[in-house]
């Protein structure tokens, strides 16, 4: 490309917040290495302002017309700033709970770095229009997670659970990458738009391969069955704080590529990804529901229930080309997660460092001996197991009504038949808060940074399930230029 | 007004919650006053309520979730009126029941004054999204009150509760969404959908709907087959928490079928009536005869619930099937009245329970006996509410039942002889329970018994008392109840 043309199309205010982000975590890391004492707070608090800056340049995008950056590779649209927005939000609520569970320890300068990476490769992952650019994104997001994971280095389940992320992480990322290539190959672009206009009259069944493929990698970001395994086992080893990032963010970002991907290179007409969805979502509601509820410490259990939650949204994922409201129910649906994920995730973290365990034991009687906490913790399960009026509960109407509209019943009667079952190890989680008493009562005090955490998302949960308008809209202004 | 009186009860509960720790008096007492204003402010409906004004009386709506039609539609006919009335009623009864216990006394009086909240908004709801709301507001409370407060096996029961309920309004909402979808332009507004009965001419649909919200309000209601979670989570409950999920919260199962189902696909109601009327009759002639094999007096009652209930089942079938105006109308009405006299009478029986095993310890029918000589006012009130159960002339049982068997008569009379002898059968299992507890020979322990607290006698006396005024001036119900089914028997 001659290099006129390439001066052109260098648009740096299309990734300022990307910037902001990244060069905050660049110009920490050799501060990390040499903080002590109060001064290991200081990342922190550097990257919970790039955030709040990054919030404040993306929300405009909600309302700007589309445009592509980057010659055609970097989309800024509304969807880009909903999603980033998402994510944006999920690294805020996970820093105050992160800063707090390694305060005072040599990992408290060094998370923030690694969330604030993950958080530039979600983000980025998410208006990436170019297949070069989704493959990089997606090794960002992951690896700064892997990192995340392991940061209680001395752990042997931290270890154990890193090792087994990192690699069905590269394993999976390996053969997306490879899929990849034959949407390349078919078209001789690396550009979505243009490889879904010029895919028409290639081979359906190369087609119908690279979809497999592609799929892999997001499924595994995702935690779809059969590509969750990892999951569980990163999740109980990874710290609380971090093991609620890891099940939020990587996960908006890969359901955001998805939806682009989809529905900017794949017609629906060339590979019948609808039904494959559909049916990859049913498994992976009815395996992460029936596995979670044998489970006996909680972060295994939120890991199971969060495969079973993947599986709800990709229900209207897989209707995301024939309702017209399936795309906003999964906007609202992903932001309902996160707020309840993250509170039940936090309030784990804050039993955690009170107690020193995360199993039933741990919790029992918690009612009695952390009254706001165990509130908080009851309504983000209640709200997982869709009561209303929580977030969860208008998330999984929305959900509902979107797989009803786009002719898929059955699904719709599985997830219900799901949401049935999974009210088993929500419930039993809440009575042994509420319907015990406590074995342990002295408790270590938490700190700050998890209520802080704690409230911000039970008043989401709280208010976006009563006033759902407030997510559903500006859900809604993201979902309009895809389609 | 009308959102006044929903939010009443919440909002008390909220203030209830920021009261100091060691005032449990406190917070019974503003429990107390908050379930009074809301009795009052449901008394004002009532005064302003026109019995020749239709359905969406005090209407207000506002938006809420424009984007999919859903808005927050809320207004009274005649039989939401009279369960609102109810809803006020017990729960005033029951704040003064419990008047003096101290057991985490906050999250008690919260979680009764937010089911207050879910019921009457509930019973309000013009709008399915709305209406399935509070049908889990007015739900999810029970689990917690059963679960903390309950007996031996809580655990069990409130989860069995729990999930029972979730998979019953699963369906339910399955089948929301499913004639919001058959609307053009997409809708939850029950008008609305009353008004174009959207799945009149699709069949399978229209059946595949008609059963899930069949399995939803039936759970609730309950019929047979799906009646499981009900002794249990009655046994284990408190005695509060059994007088308001007999009282209350199995109205919102009937009121359901009488409001949403029968209305929203008549035709539908009627082409599986002879479903309806079995399960019915099997719901009616097992509650009865699972309550005489009973030795656990609160488990007896728990059962006659079944039978009772299934009047309203019945009555909802009959109007559907029935070609004349005025027998639906009978049905109608004597399921309405149903409702209402069952509310008060076995909230009353489930009160009188509570009672006697606060002083003896146990509920076993044998360790009682001869309890008139001992105490008298106890027995005198027992016998009342058992009488009125068993449908006694001069209580509001008798009208309500007597109403749907005429009602059947004109339907089948096989239908009607089957009523009755569910009738009899019940008839049986009360005088029987009389008989063992109130006459024959004391017991050893009896004399430790002590005679009823004021607040107990109030308590139940006021259900007794309410019960016996509605036998003996029917009119002061069935006026407003009329003004209902006058418009819901046209289809």
């Amino acid at each position: 490309m001659p290099e006129a043309a390439s001066m052109s199309c260098m648009d740096l205010g299309a990734v300022v917040p990307e910037m902001v982000l990244a060069g905050l975590a660049l110009a920490m890391v050799p501060i990390a290495g040499w903080a002590r004492g109060p001064w290991r707070r200081f990342p922190a608090w550097v990257a919970l302002l790039g955030l709040l800056i990054a919030m404040g340049v993306t929300a405009p995008m909600l309302i700007a017309a589309p445009r592509e950056a980057f010659c055609g590779t970097y989309a800024v649209d509304p969807f880009r700033g909903f999603y980033q927005l998402v994510i944006e939000a999920g690294a805020i609520v996970t820093l105050f709970a992160l800063a707090t569970h390694f305060r005072g320890t040599e990992q408290e300068a060094q998370a923030p770095i690694a969330l604030l990476m993950a958080s530039v490769g979600g983000m980025g992952l998410v208006a990436a229009t170019d297949l070069g650019l989704i493959v990089l994104f997606l090794q960002m997001v992951s690896f700064p997670s892997y990192l995340l994971v392991l940061l209680v280095r001395s752990d042997r389940p931290a270890q154990e659970g890193t090792l087994k992320y990192f690699l069905y992480g590269a394993a999976a990322l390996a053969v997306m990458a490879y899929g990849l290539t034959f949407l390349f190959g078919l078209t001789g672009s690396l550009n979505l738009r243009v490889i879904g206009t010029s895919l028409a009259g290639t081979d359906r069944a190369w087609i119908a391969l690279a979809f497999g493929l592609v799929l892999v990698g997001y499924g595994f970001e995702m935690t779809l069955v059969p590509f969750h395994v990892w999951a569980p086992d990163a999740f109980q080893g990874g710290t609380a704080p971090a093991s609620g990032f890891v099940s939020v963010v990587p996960k908006v970002a890969a359901f955001a590529g998805l939806l682009r991907l989809l529905l900017e290179a794949l017609p629906q007409n060339l590979v019948p990804w609808p039904v494959v969805l559909a049916i990859v979502a049913a498994v992976t509601m009815t395996f992460g529901n029936l596995v979670a509820l044998r489970q006996i410490t909680l972060k295994r259990l939120l890991a199971y229930s969060s495969i079973a939650q993947a599986g709800y949204m990709l229900m209207a994922v897989a209707v995301a080309e024939r309702a017209p409201d399936a795309l906003p129910a999964v906007g609202y649906y992903l932001v309902a997660y996160l707020c309840m994920n993250l509170a039940a995730f936090a309030v784990l973290a804050q039993v955690e460092r009170m107690f020193g365990r995360d199993d039933y034991v741990a919790i029992r009687g918690l009612g009695r001996c952390a009254p706001w906490p165990a509130a908080a913790l009851a309504l983000a399960l209640l709200s997982l197991a869709g009561i209303p009026p929580l977030a969860g509960f208008a998330g999984k109407v929305f959900l509902l009504m979107a797989v009803i509209d786009g002719g898929f019943t059955w699904l719709a009667i599985v997830a219900a038949l799901n949401m049935a079952l999974a009210l088993y190890y929500y419930a039993a989680i809440v009575a042994e808060m509420y319907f015990r008493e406590p074995e342990q009562t002295e408790a270590v005090a938490p700190g700050a940074g998890y209520a802080w955490a704690i409230g911000l998302c039970t008043a989401g949960t709280i208010a976006f399930g009563t006033i759902p308008s407030l997510a559903l809209s500006m859900a809604q202004l993201g979902s309009g230029m895809l389609r | 007004m009308l959102t006044i009186t929903i939010f009443l009860p919440l909002l008390t509960g909220l203030v209830v919650l920021t009261l100091p720790r060691n005032r449990p008096d406190l917070v019974r007492g503003t429990a107390l006053f908050g379930a009074l204003l809301t009795l009052i402010a449901a008394i004002i409906l009532w005064v302003g309520f026109d019995p020749s004004g239709g359905n969406l009386q005090w209407r207000m709506t506002a938006p809420w979730i424009p984007a999919i039609g859903a808005s927050y539609d809320v207004a009274i006919g005649g039989i939401s009126l009279a369960l609102i009335l109810l809803t006020a009623v017990l729960l005033t009864v029951v704040m003064v029941y419990v008047f003096g216990e101290h057991d985490r006394a906050h999250a008690h009086a919260f979680l009764f004054l937010l089911l207050g909240t879910g019921l009457i908004g509930l019973f309000a709801a013009r709008d399915l999204l709305l209406f399935y709301l509070f049908f889990e507001v007015g739900l999810v409370p029970m689990y917690f009150i059963v679960g903390i407060w309950g007996g031996e096996h809580r655990r069990y029961a409130a989860l069995k509760f729990f999930l029972y309920t979730r998979a019953g309004s699963l369906a339910m909402l399955l089948g929301f969404l499913a004639l919001y979808l058959a609307m053009e332009p997409h809708t939850f507004s029950l008008p609305a959908i009353i008004a174009a009965k959207p799945l009149a001419h699709a069949p399978l649909a229209a059946a595949l709907v008609f059963f899930a919200l069949l399995i939803g309000f039936g759970v609730k209601l309950p019929i047979v087959p799906l009646h499981n979670w009900l002794p249990d989570a009655h046994v284990e409950a408190p005695t509060e928490g059994s007088v308001v999920l007999a009282g209350l919260q199995l109205k919102m199962g009937g009121y359901g079928l009488i409001a949403v189902l029968l209305p929203a696909l008549p035709e539908t109601v009627a082409r599986f009536g002879w479903l309806l009327v079995i399960i019915a009759l099997v719901s009616l002639l097992y509650g009865a005869l699972a309550a005489l094999a009973q030795s656990d007096m609160k488990r007896l009652v728990a059962y006659t619930s079944i039978n009772h209930m299934a009047y309203v089942a019945l009555g909802v079938a009959v109007a559907a099937m029935t070609g004349s105006v005025a027998a639906r109308q009978l049905a109608l009405n004597g399921a309405a009245v149903q409702m209402v006299s069952h509310g008060l009478l076995t909230g009353g029986m489930f009160l009188m329970v509570g009672m006697l095993q606060h002083r003896a310890g146990t509920r076993e029918i044998d360790r009682f006996g001869g309890l008139i000589g001992r105490l008298p006012a106890f027995s005198g009130l027992f016998g009342l509410l058992a009488f009125g159960s068993l449908g006694l002339p001069g209580f509001s049982g008798f009208i309500a039942e007597f109403q749907v068997i005429g009602a059947a008569l004109q339907l089948s009379v096989w239908v009607a002889a089957g009523t009755v002898l569910g009738l009899i059968l019940a008839t049986g299992v009360y005088l029987l329970l009389m008989a063992r507890t109130l006459m024959g020979t004391p017991s050893p322990g009896a004399d430790a018994l002590t005679a009823l607290s004021p607040r107990e006698a109030w308590s139940a006396g006021a259900l007794a008392a309410l019960s016996v005024l509605i036998g003996i001036l029917p009119a002061v119900l069935i006026a407003a109840v009329d003004s209902a089914t006058r418009i819901l028997a046209q289809f």
